[in-house]
Formats: C-alpha cells, sequence, structure tokens
C-alpha cells in the first residue's frame, strides 16, 4: 500500500491513512498489521466475517480503540493532535440505551452540530437558524422529519439507524465513517441508506462503511477492502468502465478460502 | 404553611428545598442517563469524612464536605476510566472507607448527635449563612448544566461519539462527576447524605415515565424535585418528621403515580404511533413526509 504519496503533506493528505495498524484486547491480537488509506472522494466498504476485525478497525481509523504498533492519520494527524473533528461524522452501530432517559429523534440529530459550535460564545441568532436548517435537512434527507418529536428509543432499529445517519449528516462533515449501518436494518430503511449514499457519492463525499453485505449499497461502492482475522485478505476498486476488480493480499493468502 | 412561614429558620429551610428541589434533578438527568446512578451515594458517603475533619479543624462542616466530596468524585471517576473490572471494589473501599471515617471522626469530636443530622438531614441546624453557601453552589451547577448542557447530553448518550466530534471526553467526565458531588453537598444539609442521591435520581425516573425527550425530562425531574422537596419540607415541619425521609417518600409517590400514568400515555400512544407508522420514506418522497408531519402535529 505504499503508493509513494508522503503522508505528512497535511494539505493533501488523505482522510485516512493506517500504516501496520495492530490493535490488541484482552492480549489477543483484533487487527495484525492493516495497511489502508482512504482517499478524498472514497466510497470505501469494509468487508469480512464476523470477528474480522471490522468495527475495531475504523474505530482505530478514528482514534477511539489505541494503536498498539503501527500508526494511523486522519487529515495527516495523528487522532490524539487532530483537531479538524467538524470534518468528520462518526454513524455508531446502535443508539444506546443509556439510563434510560428518553431523547427526542430532532434531539438526537441536533447534536450533530457539536463540533460546529463554540462552548464559550453565545450561539447567534445566525447560527441557531443554520443549526435548526441543516437538522431539518438531515431528517428529511433519511425520510423521518415527521417523527423528529417521538422518542427515539421507541422507534424500529432501521428508523433508529437512520436517526444515527442524520445525527451525522446534520455535522455537514466532509467524511462519513458508518459501522454496519445495514445490519438488521428493514427494506424500508436500506432504501432510504441507500438514496442517502448515492447523495454523499455525488457530493464528493468520503465515505466508510462496515457491512457484512452491501445489497442495494453495492452500485455505490468503489472501494472494498475485505478483512480477515485482523488482516486485510482482498482488495477491490472500481475500474474506468465500472467493473469491481480485485486483488488478493499477498500476505493473507494462505488465509483465503 | 403561613404557620411555618413565621420561622425565619423555615423560610431558610424552604428557599433551600426549592434551590434542592431544582439542582439535584437537573444533574442527575445526566447522571442517569450516564448509568452513574449510585454516584451520587458513593460521594455521600465519602463526603462524611470531610464533615468529620471540617469538625474537628473548627472550620466549617459544609467546606470540608464539599473539599472532600470533590476529591472523591475525581477519585471515582479516574477509578472508572482506568479499569473496567477491578473499579468495582476499588469504589466499594473508597465508599466504605469514606462513611466509617466520617463516623470516627465526628465521634472524637463528640458529635454523635449531629452526626444523625448529617445523615439524614436537619432543617432547624440551618443558618442564614448555609443557605448563601448553598444559594452560591447552586448558581455554580445550573451554570454547568446551562454552559456545557449539549456536550453532556452527547457524552452521557455515546461516549466514542462524544470523542469522534472532538469533545473534551475526560474533562467533561470529571466534570459531571464534580458538579455531582457540589450537589450532595448543596443537599446534604437538608435531606441527608444517605438519602442525597435519591433527589438526583427519583425524580428523574418519575419524568422519564411520561417524557419524549431529554430536556423535558430534565424540566419535568426539576418540577417534581421542587414539589417533593418543598411539600416533605412542610410535611417533616407539620408532623415532626426528619425531613429527609419525608422528601425522598414523597419523590417516590410521585415515581409510582408517574409509573402508573406513563403505562397508559405510552399504551395511547403506542396505539396512535401505529396508525401513522412511516412507510419507506425515502429522500424521494418529500410530500408524504410532509403530510406525515402534520398527521403527527394535528
Amino acid at each position: 500500500m505504499t503508493d509513494g504519496v508522503p503522508a505528512t503533506d497535511r494539505a493533501g493528505a488523505p482522510p485516512f491513512a493506517m500504516t501496520g495498524g495492530v490493535v490488541r484486547r484482552d492480549g489477543r491480537e483484533v487487527l495484525s498489521g492493516v495497511d489502508l488509506r482512504v482517499g478524498a472522494g472514497d466510497v470505501l466498504a469494509i468487508l469480512g466475517p464476523n470477528g474480522a476485525g471490522k468495527s475495531t478497525l475504523v474505530k482505530a481509523l478514528l482514534g477511539l480503540v489505541p494503536l498498539a504498533a503501527g500508526r494511523t492519520e486522519i487529515y495527516g494527524e495523528p487522532p490524539a493532535r487532530f483537531r479538524g473533528w467538524r470534518r468528520v461524522g462518526y454513524v455508531p452501530q446502535r443508539l444506546p440505551m443509556g439510563g434510560g432517559v428518553p431523547s427526542t429523534v430532532r434531539e438526537v440529530v441536533a447534536s450533530g452540530r457539536i463540533a460546529r459550535r463554540s462552548r464559550w460564545l453565545p450561539a447567534l441568532v445566525t447560527d441557531r437558524a443554520a443549526d435548526r436548517a441543516a437538522v431539518d435537512r438531515a431528517l428529511e434527507a433519511v425520510g423521518l422529519a415527521g417523527r423528529a418529536r417521538d422518542s427515539a428509543h421507541l422507534l424500529s432499529g432501521g428508523q433508529q439507524q437512520r436517526v444515527l445517519i442524520a445525527r451525522a449528516l446534520a455535522g455537514e462533515p466532509d467524511v462519513f465513517v458508518m459501522d454496519e449501518p445495514t445490519a438488521g436494518v428493514d427494506a424500508a430503511s436500506q432504501a432510504a441508506l441507500a438514496a442517502t449514499l448515492r447523495g454523499l457519492a455525488d457530493a464528493g463525499r468520503t465515505v466508510v462503511l462496515v457491512a457484512h453485505e452491501l445489497g442495494p449499497l453495492e452500485p455505490l461502492i468503489t472501494r472494498t477492502v475485505e478483512l480477515e482475522h485482523g488482516r486485510v485478505a482482498r482488495e477491490s476498486a472500481r475500474d474506468m468502465t465500472g467493473r469491481m476488480t480485485g486483488s488478493t493480499a499477498g500476505s493473507a493468502a494462505g488465509s483465503a478460502a | 404553611m403561613t404557620e411555618m412561614l413565621q420561622f425565619d429558620f423555615m423560610r431558610i429551610a424552604l428557599v433551600m428545598a426549592v434551590l434542592i428541589g431544582l439542582t439535584a434533578p437537573a444533574v442527575g438527568t445526566f447522571v442517569v442517563q450516564r448509568r452513574l446512578s449510585l454516584l451520587g451515594d458513593g460521594v455521600g458517603h465519602i463526603a462524611l469524612t470531610g464533615i468529620g475533619l471540617g469538625l474537628l479543624t473548627g472550620s466549617s462542616p459544609v467546606l470540608g464536605a464539599l473539599v472532600v466530596a470533590v476529591l472523591g468524585a475525581v477519585a471515582i471517576e479516574v477509578l472508572r476510566a482506568r479499569s473496567r473490572s477491578g473499579a468495582d471494589v476499588a469504589l466499594a473501599l473508597l465508599f466504605y472507607g469514606g462513611l466509617a471515617g466520617g463516623v470516627i471522626l465526628t465521634n472524637a469530636q463528640g458529635g454523635g448527635s449531629s452526626l444523625q443530622s448529617y445523615l439524614f438531614g436537619s432543617i432547624s441546624s440551618v443558618s442564614a449563612s448555609d443557605l448563601y453557601v448553598v444559594a452560591a453552589l447552586a448558581v455554580v451547577v445550573l451554570g454547568i448544566v446551562a454552559v456545557f448542557g449539549r456536550e453532556l447530553f452527547l457524552l452521557c448518550q455515546d461516549e466514542e461519539v462524544a470523542r469522534a466530534a472532538g469533545l473534551p471526553v475526560r474533562f467533561l467526565s470529571v466534570l459531571i462527576a464534580v458538579t455531582a458531588a457540589v450537589t450532595v453537598v448543596i443537599a446534604m444539609r437538608a435531606i441527608g447524605l444517605l438519602l442525597v442521591s435519591a433527589l438526583m435520581i427519583v425524580p428523574v425516573a418519575a419524568a422519564q415515565q411520561v417524557t419524549r425527550g431529554f430536556r423535558s425530562t430534565m424540566l419535568l425531574a426539576m418540577g417534581a424535585g421542587v414539589l417533593s422537596a418543598v411539600s416533605g419540607l412542610a410535611a417533616s415541619f407539620e408532623y415532626d418528621l426528619p425531613p429527609g425521609p419525608s422528601i425522598v417518600l414523597l419523590a417516590l409517590a410521585l415515581f409510582l403515580a408517574a409509573a402508573a400514568g406513563g403505562t397508559v400515555v405510552r399504551r395511547r400512544r403506542a396505539r396512535r404511533a401505529g396508525e401513522v407508522v412511516p412507510g419507506p420514506a425515502g429522500p424521494g418522497e418529500r410530500p408524504r413526509v410532509d403530510a406525515e408531519a402534520e398527521v403527527i402535529s394535528g
């Protein structure tokens, strides 16, 4: 994956660049030396069986899980020093229940604007209007405008997933990182997700998503990386003719079925 | 009611009850969502050592409690963040150490009866200067909730998402623990250290039975907190009961009423939602989404 572009070139630094990423949990290697570079405008799917390390990989890219070895950068900065979080929208696997205090759909989605707001400066009227407009747009994009005042936890799993995506949309980031947005999601929500993703791809946004299987998202994906046992087993990218062509990573060839 | 207003100490205690009723549930909403319901309890135990130290050194017990409670809250947060497995026992050690230490220290002072009043609350001992301290602390707590509310909401919702939004997660975690500790000190004179966290938790538990949002839960919990604090205080004056337990029992009664009411509300809401459940409302179907909005708001 060393393609000669210096990773320290901050101006043109890619959204994510990981080299030799190793993550250990309880003495076991969950990621064992992953090289991954995500370019601006990529719509990358991270595939693989359960326990292959897909979620760990995206969390490590964001610095949510520490690396035991190797390094990773977000727009040219290690996560601990990265300050441009408003450029990143993270969509976790699920909406945690927490202690059971309810939140409305609108409250959850509006919290996606936090990275854009200063804590100390009082919000100007125009800021508030911009926040409201962005939240409205995000809710409409995922088809939940009519549910804004409902309790988010009482929605179906697929609708909750759309709420989480809307939260990331509301922040208007450049990069979206989605952890299994399609897992356990009904057909309607899958269609809504595909339409949202198409909009993002057309707008030139970068998307990294973890998926078990792609389903209706397949035509939107420009690259795939397949993990097995914490290593990149296969990669593929869409060529000029729109077909996916892949390669099997040499280091993991032995374990590839 | 008018009779008890004739007494100076009751007027002071009533203002205090209102302040406690507002602050404890406001902080409690975050604490409950963060699954730290026992944090207030632990801080209360630890604060007892601070009271003992305050009495022993001849300085203010409230000040002693404040310092030790805040230090204890920071220690709890550090333990919680550091280790996942050992934290449980470490916290227990801290709690019991604080309680035992407090009892020994107040005893050494010959303050056995004042110990009782700190454990379960007492209104007659509250002075005007106590009230000023409590009022200042209440302003601090409510200010923190106002300034950091949005960030604390996201932190309590999902810590990883908060971190990926660039929030100072460690600072905010300590902030919420310290705010809870200050709240414990605010409420300890009236309610007592052993029951203080009940007023952080029970009104929130009551409110969330009938609300749909975080903000509405917090506001309703604050209303329930003021209601139970003031009426509990009145009851304790009227029937010569200890104030803390009266307040807590009234808050629990509100919880039971809300739980019963909430079941009805939810059933009705579920029935209504069943009629309006949105179908496959993709982004390309805006007219339909608008129609839905009308049905729901109408």
